[in-house]
């Protein structure tokens, strides 16, 4: 899931002091779960921007709602006449959430109300890890199940290197060496001997390098296609 | 939108969780009630102090409600699931000290009410059934008529049950509450004697027989006939009435059931020391309630058990004494009642006046030659599933038709009763419409659940001494006073008043399965809240980060929804800080709670459920310090609730911080449970260190 930790009340003051009617709009799903933007956040959020407002002297309304998921258009249509009567929406839901709702909510600007973290794993109750880094190549057969993209800090393929200290990284004492891991890992799958191999250099363009990624599903594709051409004809012939 | 989750907020929380209880097993008090009363629902109002409330929720489905508050035999707390923790919660006595707090509530409410449905009934009998009856006819609009053979309505409960049991004035609160709505009252009117059957059927577009059983049976053996043996129900009618019967020296009863216990323990308070009865059964087969037999024995009443009557012996016509013979089984062996006797083993029990308390019997001698069939035992012929006699348009019920049994079962039969007649009266079909009372329930407490239950001894009633009460008719129990009361009410585990998940809101994040102390919530494509370990402890609904749990038995949101009317106007020029304190009210209720002027309370049963939100919502309506006050020692009545709502303050604080507000303006204080004033001793001391750091934007 998609990991969130909010903004401070004083930079989401900066960003939303000169409107006047203001939604903060909660996300039920991973930002939820790292309780940084479901619906009981954005109340609090809601709830201290008001405050804000009124120790500032200002006269602005603030609302909250949420829906199930911002990355889906079907969850926020049908709350959608009642986000275009706001001046700002701020969007506690994953970066991906508020680009979206930007690009189909017109004139009314959508703001973030949380940091889009990482892709993560509940660690414990309240402690979220980044695992993965979304790199679209990969290669976990290979390492024991334990990324090096997300979980080195030089995403080396071929680790560790000089600043492994005792299984901890060079970078700080409480992170954990990605290729110590991997290397104990493998002894324990009996697999050690596939680290011999030396992984060549990386194409990274599945990655960020890249330029912006799609994926498209071609047999679901073709046909939501097919049914768009023909009510677009069916609405020709009117 | 401000709301947040897009709930129908009309009406009181209690209205709006309706529909969902009906959904959802019942708690095992309210479907052991033979009318379902939602014991759990009044108790918490008891609990937070609403006694209006409280007393609206026993109204709604029991028209004697004050009868059952010193009467009823609780089915509820024989079903109680605190049985296995350690005593069941103590119902009945808690009914009876929210009806006598909501007295001038529930007298200010009394109406008459339109007759818009141009129809009339006839009810005959004013006992638990016929009252109840009338009072849901009323209701629907109907034109009633009460005809009652007895000086004063309530049927048993006022001619046959001593005061001593059931004050007259109790019950007279239960029958003004009815004859209010606009019934007509025919007292002293018999049917068959001051006016005919046929005419009450011509007058009337239904007739409702509620007759009770009225008459006792006696024995048929040697010597009954005469003086000095008396049946129970005249007897008791004479008690009733004040007529003081010759009963001689000494009294032997003969029964073993209840009304026994009520003619023996009558002929105590007439003055009779020696009062003895005999009965079939040995003390564990009695069919007397244990505590009923408690009493009686407390009260000097000796009791012979497993003796037959054989005959009534006499010196003349002068009553000696009742002959018995020895008892050898009451049952068969598939447990019918067969009694057999050892006839070589036979003794006589000296008394002067014997009174046979064997059972009673409906009167119906005023049904012969009518269109109402009797069937050979004496018995009116019905169909239970329309509650119709074989006349058209005449109805039945209560003991008449049932059986002895409750007063409450006879107001379930009433209840059925009116609808049906509604039914029948707007020619639709009765069969399968009427209401059955038999609702799932959630089985027993899991024992791993118990485990986490404390150990609460149930509040013990006082009750005036054997030695002084047998003196005269007053009502020996005392009732609880507030103090006890709300530490009863304390009591109650909640059940079925847990938990429930909005199923469109919920994301299976788990918080709620790692916050429940007692395993309650299953987490698989959604979240839910198994209600057979659920303590409704709240604690779960403040921690989900999609607000999708809600409880059946408290509005979550209540707090906050409340806050600006709870902290009110905030003066500018105060002088002392506004302070709002959410107070644990499971130990006092809200007993003691004189907080200072500037405290404006929040009881919330538990601090398990405040949420963060809460807390900023008081705040943002003005008030300058936060209160959040835990019951001291230990004594918290859940698990797991101290360092969640620790965590839930520190959290508030960093939040008001960001705000440039001081952290200390949110206090997490300690009381003494049990002990009122320390609740306001905590918040005194707070509002003097929120006073220290100034006043909020005070000018």
């Amino acid at each position: 899931m998609i990991v969130g930790s909010q903004k401070s009340i004083d930079e989401i003051w900066n960003m939303v002091k000169d409107f006047k009617k203001v939604l903060v709009f909660g996300c039920n799903t991973c930002v939820a779960i790292s309780h940084a933007g479901g619906g009981k956040e954005a109340e609090t959020i809601a709830t201290l921007l008001r405050m804000r407002a009124s120790q500032e002297g200002k006269s602005m309304e603030v609302d909250h709602t949420d829906v199930m998921r911002h990355c889906e258009p079907e969850y926020f249509e049908p709350v959608m006449d009642e986000l275009k009567k706001y001046d700002l929406i701020l969007s506690t839901a994953c970066g991906v959430g508020v680009n979206f709702l930007s690009q189909r909510i017109g004139k009314i600007p959508v703001y973030p109300g949380v940091n889009t973290s990482f892709y993560g794993a509940v660690e414990a109750p309240g402690q979220f890890v980044e695992l993965c880094a979304g790199c679209g190549n990969c290669i976990l057969h290979l390492t024991g199940g334990i990324c090096p993209v997300a979980r080195c800090s030089k995403t080396l393929m071929n680790g560790p290197c000089g600043g492994t200290n005792k299984g901890k990284c060079e970078i700080g004492p409480e992170v954990d060496c990605a290729w110590y891991l991997i290397v104990e890992r493998m002894k324990e799958l009996g697999t050690l001997d596939k680290l011999a191999e030396i992984q060549p250099v990386r194409n990274w363009s599945t990655s960020r390098d890249g330029g912006p990624r799609r994926v498209s599903l071609e047999h679901i594709r073709a046909y939501e296609e097919g049914e768009a051409r023909k009510s677009e004809t069916a609405g020709g012939n009117k | 939108m401000s709301g947040g989750p897009a709930t129908e907020n009309k009406g009181t929380h209690l209205e709006r969780a309706a529909a969902l209880k009906e959904t959802r097993p019942y708690s095992p008090c309210r479907a052991a009630c033979p009318v379902n009363t939602d014991v759990q629902a009044y108790v918490g109002f008891i609990a937070q102090g609403r006694y209006a409330e409280a007393f609206e929720v026993i109204r709604s489905v029991n028209p004697i409600a004050s009868a059952c508050s010193v009467i009823c035999h609780h089915p509820c707390e024989q079903a109680c699931r605190r049985c296995s923790v350690d005593e069941p919660l103590s119902v009945r006595h808690l009914k009876r000290f929210a009806l006598e707090q909501a007295a001038d509530y529930r007298r200010s409410k009394r109406r008459l009410i339109e007759k818009t449905k141009n129809k009339s009934i006839g009810i005959i009998g004013s006992g638990p059934s016929g009252l109840t009856a009338a009072n849901d006819l009323a209701d629907m609009g109907y034109k009633v008529t009460i005809y009652e053979r007895h000086p004063v309505l309530g049927g048993m409960l006022a001619t046959a049950i001593p005061s001593y049991r059931l004050p007259r004035e109790a019950l007279k609160e239960d029958i003004d509450d009815v004859i209010s709505k606009g019934i007509e009252v025919k007292t002293n009117c018999e049917i068959g004697k001051d006016v005919a059957l046929k005419d009450v059927m011509a007058k009337h577009d239904a007739v409702l027989l509620a007759l009770g059983l009225s008459l006792s049976r006696s024995l048929n053996i040697p010597g009954v006939e005469g003086q000095g043996v008396l049946l129970a129900i005249p007897f008791l009618a004479d008690v009733a009435f004040n007529k003081k019967p010759d009963l001689g020296n000494r009294v032997l009863v003969v029964g073993g059931g209840n009304v026994a216990m009520d003619v023996a323990r009558a002929a105590r308070r007439l003055g009779i020391k020696d009062v003895e009865m005999v009965c079939l059964e040995s003390a564990e087969e009695m069919p007397a309630w244990k505590w009923e037999v408690d009493e009686a024995v407390d009260e000097g009443i000796k009791i012979h058990h497993r003796w037959g009557p054989k005959a009534v012996k006499r010196e003349g016509d002068k009553v000696k004494g009742l002959e018995v013979t020895k008892v050898l089984s009451v049952f068969d062996a598939e447990r019918r009642f067969s009694p057999t006797f050892d006839n070589n083993q036979t003794t006589l029990i000296e008394a002067d006046t014997i009174i046979i308390t064997i059972g009673q019997m409906a009167n119906v001698k005023f049904l012969k030659d009518s269109p109402v069939q009797v069937d050979e035992r004496g018995r009116v012929t019905w169909d239970p599933k329309t509650q119709m006699s074989s006349a058209r348009g005449v109805f039945c019920s209560g003991e008449v038709v049932t059986g002895p049994g409750s007063a409450i079962a006879a107001a379930a039969s009433g209840h059925r009763s009116a609808i049906a007649i509604h039914l029948y009266l707007q020619g639709e079909a009765i069969e399968g419409a009427l209401p059955t009372y038999q609702k799932e329930k959630l089985p027993e407490l899991p024992a791993d659940v118990v485990e986490k239950i404390n150990r609460e001894p149930r509040k013990k009633i006082k009750h005036l001494p054997a030695e002084t009460r047998c003196s005269s008719f007053v009502p020996f129990e005392f009732g609880y006073d507030e103090l006890e009361a709300l530490e009863e009410a304390g009591r109650c585990r909640g059940c079925a008043g847990g938990a429930v998940v909005d199923t469109k809101k919920c994301m299976a994040c788990l918080t709620c399965r790692r916050v429940c102390p007692y395993g309650a919530p299953v987490v698989q494509a959604y979240s839910e809240i198994n209600p057979e370990r659920c303590q409704a402890c709240g604690l779960c609904a403040p921690e989900c980060p999609a607000q999708a749990i809600s409880m059946v038995s408290y509005d979550v949101r209540g707090p906050r929804d409340t806050m600006p009317e709870i902290v009110g106007a905030v003066d500018p020029k105060r002088q002392e800080p506004v302070i709002v304190a959410f107070l644990c009210t499971h130990h006092v209720g809200v007993k003691g709670f004189e907080l200072p002027e500037n405290v404006r309370k929040v009881p919330v049963h538990c601090t398990s459920r405040i949420d963060v939100n809460d807390l900023l919502k008081a705040f943002e309506c003005g008030a300058d310090g936060v209160a959040v006050v835990r019951c001291g020692n230990g004594s918290c009545k859940y698990k797991g609730v101290e360092g969640r709502v620790t965590a839930r303050t520190e959290h508030a604080k960093k939040l008001i911080a960001m705000l440039g507000m001081e952290a200390g303006r949110i206090g997490l204080l300690t009381a003494d449970a049990g002990n009122g004033k320390s609740y306001a001793a905590a918040c005194a001391e707070f509002s003097g260190r929120v006073k220290e750091m100034g006043l909020k934007d005070a000018k």
